[in-house]
Formats: structure tokens, C-alpha cells, sequence
């Protein structure tokens, strides 16, 4: 008789979803699914709506990364324009984006993996959160919350908002920077600087722990998506996608926004509202592949910033071509936020950062336009058609945890066949399949575009479909 | 970084899309004007309380904590205080009550304020809408009365915390 474990709710995510174990007759892990249970309509009911109001309701999909949204939604609008951006508001907009990814990885490395890192797997469950944290280790919760503040004031004070802030518009955004601002930037790099130099260093302390994690949290061979610069460097507001096979080899460079819906697909399966994002000419689920910081660092050649490039050299020691384990997710994440803040002390340097023209005005002068960014998850695309009255006539959005899930859903499968014995987990088994899932920091609202809540749940199944263990929190 | 020395933190918290849910938000906006010319009162409106407040409520001398509250009957105003949360098990990290939210200030930055209060207004309903049921509308003016004489017998700083209870 086969049987089925189910994990309900997942924790530490950003919404909430399901996992479920089939066994067969002997008690063996024989499949694994991550569900995300409920479905939103964003895509809908955006439809009849003027395209220039897209950007400040597609920010509302998602309290963690709005500025992804408003940013990918806003260059899809300046297609529909065919309008091309002040250099000053490409270069703000870059940094709002640069700011909403350390504040995301902060919390992600932080808020939701530490206590697992600093704490171990199989530590007591109640005191596995941020305050266990706090009071193991005080000064990584300072550095956690500093390095989350630091990101999220800055967009605070680009866009008046914290959350959902309606700074960036079709065209560049509504306002300048003031001199008093960019100071007060700059005023926060040491700290931050410093926040960030000390989780590496604590991640680097402890990573060597968890070599059994390692080898199978999603540690298989993939394909990996992202934006690259012409140089190569690492990119997230501008460029084009690149997508390398599991040797690092290039399958195809240049994808533009506009050639972004002729290369990348979309595949449905019945257990769950998210998407399997995949690559056309490879077809599903072979076209496969993932994206996020990993992907990111795995695809370019370097960072474009000194003290990332220094982190990247020692990253790319991992392996010999890409890096494979989704563990090391945490570490991308990492070299990524410190590069986040090189990022934003370069462009506050820029001579032109001040300048007061930062915004394209243009009605509809095509009928179709498609944006493309690197959120903090991954790569985020929105396509829209309009009618010659720029209402939205159809809306589709590519998130990265539609991009990341058949890679999540392998990762499920590949701990629980580890972490699941003779019908029954394993000590800290829980904990571990949950922690594969939280490596991608996937963000289920945003991947289902659902409304409400998420909780997350594991069931073990019988053969015959029996729930015969349930874990629900 | 932009750390609060408060003589008196207000903190709100609520969606204004949902209903009654926005009371908080709008006791906050209230308060910021109300308190407007008092550089010793800080007011921060947030759709969710999360860890990084724990520095500005642990710098800060005493708070004032603003909700709407699903176990009060709708419209029913309550003022109590707040004690540090002993028991972290279960604990949502994007969302924190106000007691999480003091035990985390006291942990990371080993420091409370001395008077801690928590204001609630029952929730009629927290269906979409950016309006509110009847018995939070009618419930508003005394919730402003009470915010208002709160924050004042605050900054005197001569009460504890007990003395405040409604």
C-alpha cells in the first residue's frame, strides 16, 4: 500500500502552500509535490483598465517585492510609448530596485533562514524565528534588521512610501532626487557595508556544516536563467536574458522583452495554481531551468563591482562550472546584497544623479509592450496589449517562483527521498523539506496572484490516496 | 539610520482596503495632525507590524500601540497595556503582535519603554471596502478622545502602566 505525508502549512515563505509525499507499498518516497492551493486574478481584472494605471496596480500583487512589479510593469508600459527613459530615471529606478533587493534578501537570509542556519534543522521549533536568533546571536539580528531598514527607507525616501510606493510611472518617475536625500543615502553605506560583510562572514562560519543538506537540497544538474549585461556583468533593471545548459554552456543570449513570450513558455499541472515556466525550443519539462540568485551568479561572468567581484571569485569556487545545490542559494543572496550597496553608492556618484529631467511623457504608439527585470527571486516579466485607447485588453505576468517550480518540486522530491524513511520522517525531516522550498525564497502570492491568506501543510499519502500523516500549522 | 528617540511612539496598524481593518491607519493620521506640533510624538502607520519597529519601540519612552481588534464586540474602544510576549513558538516573522514586538526591542536592544499600551477598536467587518461598519464610525469619536488623553498623560510620564486601563 502506498502512502502520502503532507506538510500544511509550509512556514517561513512568503505566502503560505502545501507539500505532499507519495509513498509506495515498501514505505519509499516514490513522488513529491509543492502546492500553492489559491489563485488570484490579477491579470483579469486589470483588463479594461488604462495601461498607465498598470504600474501602481501591479505593485499591489505583492507587499515584499512591490517595486519589481511597479519597475517590470512601467518598462512594458514604455513599450506600449515606444518611449525611451531619461538617463537620471533610469538610473533612480535602479536604485529603488537595488534597495527593495537587499531589504528582500535581508529578510529572506535573516528573517526566514537564519534561525535554520545559525539554530540548526533539528533545534527546538519554538525558539527557531527571529527571536531565537536574537538571542543566540544579538548582532546578527541587529545586522538583519539594519540591512532590512537601510533597503527599506531608501525606498521610502525615493518613493514616500515604503510599500506600494507610485514614485516610477510610464516614462521615468514623478519625481527628482534632492540633494538632502542622496546625502541621507550615502550617510547609511557604512553601516549597511558593514551589516552585510558580517552576515557573510557568519554564513561562510557555518556553511560547512550542512554538507548533508547540501547534497540534496535541489542539488541536481539544471538549466539557469537571467538578465546579463552586453559585458557580461550581472544585471537586474536592463539587458537581456541569457539561459546556459547544467555545463554553463550558452543556449540562447539576447532575449529581449519583446522576444521574451517566442522563447519562454508556460505548462499547467493539476496539483497547483503556479505556473512550470520553461524554454520553448526545449519544450516541458525538459526547457526547464532556474532563476534567482544562484541562476544569477551561475550565468554571468562578473559582478561589475569590487567587493562583489571578490565574493563572486570565491562563490565560483564551489565548482567547477554551475553551482548546483539550491543551498547555495543563501550565498548568491548574500554577494548579491553587498553588491546591492556598491550598486547604490555608485549611482549616487553619478554626476547626473541630480538632474531634474527624469520623466518621458507619450501616448499609445504601439498596441503591445512587454517589461522584463530581475526581481529578488528571479526574472519577472510583464506583457500587456492595449487598445488604440491604451485600455488593457490582455495582461500576462512570468514570475520567478513560475519560473523556479519545476526546480522547487525536483528539490522537494530529492529531501524528502532523504529525509523520509520506511514510511516515516526522519529527525528534523520537517524542518529540512520546508528549508529546501525556502532556499528559492519563493513568493506564493505573487506566483498565483491569489487573494487572502496561504497557509502551507505536508501530507503522507497511502497508495490509494489516504492521508495517513498530516503535519498543519 | 533614521532611529526615533520618542518621548511618546504611536504605532497603528491595518489595511485600509479592508474595512474596519483601516481604523488604525486612520487613529494614526488623526494623531498626526492632532500631535503635529509636538516634536516628542512620533506616529508610524504600517498595513502590518514587523521586526525592524523593535528599535524605534525600544528607543522610545513610552508607546502607544493601535489596532482594530476581531475579539471586541465592533465599536467597543479598550486601552490596556502590554506586557513583553514570554512565548515565542509559532511566531510569524513578516507579522508581529505588540508584545512580540516589545520582548524583540528588549532582546536586541536591551531596553522597553516604560509605559507600553495597546488601543483597540472592535471590528464590525473586514470585507474589501475603505469604509467603515457603523459601530467603528460611531465608535470614532470617543477613540480619538481616548488617543488624545492617552498621548497627554503619556508625556507627563507620571502613571504606570495600569493606571491606563479602560
Amino acid at each position: 500500500m502506498t502512502q502520502t505525508i503532507t506538510i500544511d502549512p509550509v512556514t517561513r515563505l512568503e505566502g503560505h502552500g502545501k507539500i505532499t509525499i507519495q509513498l509506495n507499498g515498501q514505505g519509499e518516497v516514490e513522488d513529491a509535490h509543492f502546492h500553492v492551493t489559491q489563485v488570484r486574478g490579477f491579470e483579469r481584472f486589470s483588463q479594461g483598465r488604462p495601461f498607465y494605471e498598470m504600474p501602481s496596480l501591479m505593485a499591489r500583487i505583492c507587499g515584499i517585492c512591490p517595486v519589481s512589479h511597479l519597475i517590470a510593469s512601467a518598462k512594458a508600459c514604455e513599450a506600449i510609448m515606444s518611449v525611451r527613459i531619461p538617463h537620471t530615471a533610469a538610473q533612480l529606478r535602479r536604485m529603488l530596485n537595488m534597495a527593495q533587493m537587499v531589504q528582500s534578501h535581508a529578510l529572506s537570509f535573516f528573517y526566514l533562514s537564519s534561525p535554520d542556519l545559525l539554530l540548526g534543522m533539528e533545534s527546538d521549533p519554538a525558539k527557531r524565528n527571529i527571536f531565537g536568533v536574537a538571542a543566540a546571536k544579538p548582532e546578527l539580528g541587529l545586522a538583519g534588521i539594519g540591512l532590512r531598514r537601510f533597503g527599506q527607507h531608501i525606498i521610502e525616501l525615493l518613493g514616500n512610501k515604503r510599500i506600494h510606493p507610485g514614485w516610477v510611472v510610464p516614462g521615468g518617475v514623478t519625481e527628482p532626487l534632492s540633494q538632502a536625500k542622496r546625502d541621507e543615502i550615502l550617510a547609511m553605506l557604512p553601516e549597511a557595508y558593514a551589516n552585510v560583510k558580517m552576515a557573510l562572514a557568519a554564513y561562510k562560519q557555518i556553511a560547512d556544516r550542512f554538507q548533508q543538506e547540501i547534497s540534496v537540497f535541489a542539488n541536481f544538474p539544471s538549466n539557469y536563467l537571467g538578465l546579463i549585461n552586453e559585458d557580461e556583468s550581472i544585471e537586474f533593471t536592463d539587458g537581456a536574458l541569457r539561459l546556459i545548459d547544467p555545463q554553463g554552456k550558452i543556449i540562447e543570449d539576447g532575449i529581449t522583452a519583446n522576444r521574451f513570450t517566442e522563447a519562454i513558455g508556460e505548462a499547467v499541472e493539476p496539483f497547483t495554481y503556479t505556473k512550470f515556466v520553461y524554454y520553448k525550443p526545449l519544450g516541458y519539462p525538459e526547457g526547464s531551468y532556474r532563476v534567482g540568485p544562484l541562476a544569477r551568479l551561475n550565468i554571468v561572468k562578473s559582478m561589475g563591482t569590487p567587493l562583489a567581484e571578490k565574493e563572486f571569485a570565491e562563490f565560483k569556487q564551489l565548482a567547477q562550472g554551475p553551482v548546483e545545490s539550491s543551498f547555495f542559494y543563501h550565498h548568491a543572496r548574500l554577494v548579491e546584497a553587498l553588491y546591492g550597496i556598491e550598486k547604490i553608492e555608485q549611482i549616487l556618484t553619478d554626476p547626473l544623479i541630480l538632474d531634474k529631467q527624469v520623466r518621458a511623457t507619450a501616448g499609445v504608439n504601439r498596441l503591445d509592450g512587454a517589461g522584463q527585470i530581475e526581481a529578488p527571486r528571479g526574472t519577472l516579466s510583464h506583457h500587456y496589449k492595449v487598445d488604440e485607447n491604451g485600455l488593457i485588453t490582455w495582461a500576462n505576468l512570468v514570475v520567478a517562483t513560475g519560473h523556479n517550480n519545476n526546480a522547487m518540486n525536483k528539490g522537494v522530491l530529492q529531501a524528502a527521498k532523504s529525509y523520509v524513511k520506511d514510511g516515516k520522517f526522519t529527525p528534523g525531516a520537517l524542518n529540512r523539506i520546508e528549508a529546501v522550498i525556502r532556499t528559492f525564497d519563493p513568493c506564493l502570492s505573487c506566483s498565483t496572484h491569489a487573494f487572502g491568506q496561504m497557509p502551507l501543510a505536508v501530507s503522507l499519502l497511502s497508495a490509494d490516496g489516504e492521508v495517513v500523516d498530516q503535519v498543519i500549522r | 539610520m533614521t532611529q526615533h528617540q520618542a518621548r511618546c511612539l504611536i504605532l497603528a496598524c491595518g489595511n485600509t482596503l479592508r474595512g474596519d481593518d483601516g481604523v488604525g491607519p486612520w487613529l494614526a493620521e488623526w494623531a498626526e495632525e492632532r500631535f503635529r506640533a509636538q516634536a516628542d510624538v512620533c506616529v508610524i502607520s504600517r498595513q502590518q507590524w514587523t521586526p525592524e519597529l523593535s528599535e524605534e519601540i525600544a528607543h522610545s519612552a513610552s508607546v502607544l500601540f493601535i489596532d482594530c481588534s476581531a475579539d471586541s464586540a465592533p465599536g467597543v474602544v479598550r486601552l490596556f497595556p502590554v506586557e513583553p510576549a514570554a512565548d515565542t513558538l509559532g511566531l510569524a516573522t513578516h507579522h508581529l503582535g505588540a508584545p512580540e514586538l516589545l520582548a524583540l526591542g528588549r532582546e536586541l536592544y536591551d531596553s522597553l519603554p516604560s509605559n507600553a499600551l495597546l488601543l483597540t477598536i472592535g471590528s464590525g467587518s473586514t470585507e474589501l471596502g475603505e469604509a467603515f461598519s457603523d459601530p467603528v464610525k460611531t465608535a470614532l469619536h470617543n477613540a480619538c478622545s481616548l488617543l488624545e488623553k492617552t498621548v497627554l498623560r503619556l508625556l507627563n510620564g507620571e502613571e504606570t502602566a495600569n493606571q491606563f486601563l479602560v
